[in-house]
């Protein structure tokens, strides 16, 4: 009998932050209002474990957030922040200080993309930002910055 | 009842200095799903050992969800209540999870007999687990859901009647749900069970203009980012006129303000609330 609920408990949060229709009933203007809100306050989550790329942004990290990640369902600010960083990096818009960010993190974890970033097994090297991160022996050492 | 007396503030890392530094402090919530139970925040720890209670608060436990409590988050909020040997703990009457989904947000359940019985049972299932009395919080919600079939009084009375559990009385979520409803926030007060109070949140919020843009005016925002309110003081005010609570604080989650500010908000709260420092 629960079922039924649980179903319109998860139509509801799809409606939220999934991108999916407004289930029937509901004041569809207030869910617009939440869908925002929800959207800000993921932005904050995701500054505090990608401080440098969103503090790149300024005022404007919210909207880049919203512009990348509204109806896109939540999977935690560190992976939220690593699709959106990515996709900066990609459409070569992505600032200095948040390229070394992202080369950082990349260099100690492989991230698929699809599940949670894994810590690697075997050293790797990754460039960003006129940075380089070497990750040997469990440790990620930035081995040069822009002056070289 | 709870042990609980004066004020208090919310704990968090950003202004550790400030509330250790708080005079008349007479306890302090914690963030349950902040702490790790085998070494919690040393200034938590710190206020714990100078006699100040320390009252972990869930956000995440979702009692709310249809498909079930999350026992392992459960048993987390008991271990944090072992590890600070706190009188009590606190959690919302939301849900944040369900089917594999998660909001990262406090949504309301639909005030009906169904989601009353799911509230009851996953109540009681964390209360199997605790040690200690678990007090509830009715959350701001900028929505209802269609189909209800009590008001939020109602709903709570009887929640807080099938369990057993202690009301965490947040005003400033009465402001906002009443404010964003166009109802008398005093009224609401008059039909709340105010005899099941364990302490009272107090917190700031914002009305939101941009979102008039959009064709909803004058939405309010309970964002714990701003001041309180002088709204939200004076329904401090009106509540104790009609139940004297015996603990009341502030929550404050962000764009902290500086130390002389947030003390005098503390202060303010305490003065409104008529509130002596915390027998010991």
């Amino acid at each position: 009998m629960n079922d039924a609920f649980a179903a319109a408990q998860a139509a509801l949060v799809d409606s939220l932050v999934a991108g999916a229709a407004v289930p029937a009933g509901f004041d569809d203007v207030r869910l617009a209002t939440v869908r925002r809100a929800l959207l800000r306050k993921r932005s904050g989550e995701i500054a505090r474990t990608w401080p440098l790329l969103a503090a790149a942004h300024g005022h404007d990290w919210s909207a880049i957030v919203a512009a990348h990640l509204d109806g896109v369902a939540p999977k935690g600010s560190l992976r939220d922040g690593w699709d959106v960083a990515r996709a900066l990096r990609a459409a070569g818009t992505l600032p200095s200080p948040a390229a070394e960010e992202l080369a950082s993190r990349e260099a100690g974890r492989r991230y698929d993309g699809a599940s949670a970033p894994t810590r690697r097994r075997m050293p790797a090297v990754r460039r960003g930002g006129g940075a380089l991160f070497v990750y040997v022996g469990g440790r990620t050492l930035r081995l040069r910055g822009l002056a070289g | 009842m709870a042990d609980l007396y004066g004020t208090g503030v919310g704990w968090r890392p950003e202004i550790a200095g400030v509330v250790a530094d708080l005079p008349e402090l007479g306890f302090c919530e914690v963030i349950a799903e902040s702490v790790d139970p085998a070494a919690p925040p040393r200034g938590v720890v710190e206020l714990r050992d100078r006699g100040v209670p320390v009252v972990p608060h869930g956000v995440r436990l979702s009692l709310g969800s249809a498909d079930g409590l999350d026992r392992d988050r459960a048993e987390h909020l008991a271990a944090c209540a072992a590890a600070l040997g706190a009188p009590l703990v606190s959690e919302h009457v939301s849900f944040t999870r369900v089917a594999g989904r998660d909001a990262g947000h406090l949504l309301p359940v639909p005030r009906t007999r169904q989601a009353l019985d799911v509230l009851v049972a996953n109540v009681t299932a964390t209360q199997g687990l605790l040690d200690v009395p678990l007090a509830l919080e009715p959350i701001a919600a900028l929505f209802d859901w269609p189909g209800e079939e009590f008001t939020e009084a109602e709903f709570l009375t009887r929640l807080l009647d099938r369990t057993g559990a202690l009301l965490l009385l947040d005003v400033a979520n009465v402001h906002a749900n009443a404010l964003n409803r166009g109802a008398d926030p005093r009224a609401v007060l008059d039909a709340l069970p105010l005899d099941r109070v364990a302490y009272v949140h107090v917190a700031g919020g914002s009305e939101h203009a941009g979102d008039a843009a959009h064709g909803d005016p004058g939405v309010y925002h309970d964002t714990h980012t701003d001041a309180v309110p002088a709204e939200v003081l004076a329904l401090l005010e009106e509540l104790c006129d009609r139940s004297r609570p015996r603990a009341v604080m502030l929550e404050r989650d962000g764009h902290y303000p500086p130390a002389a500010e947030l003390a005098d908000e503390f202060t303010t709260i305490a003065r409104t609330a008529r509130l002596a420092r915390a027998p010991r």
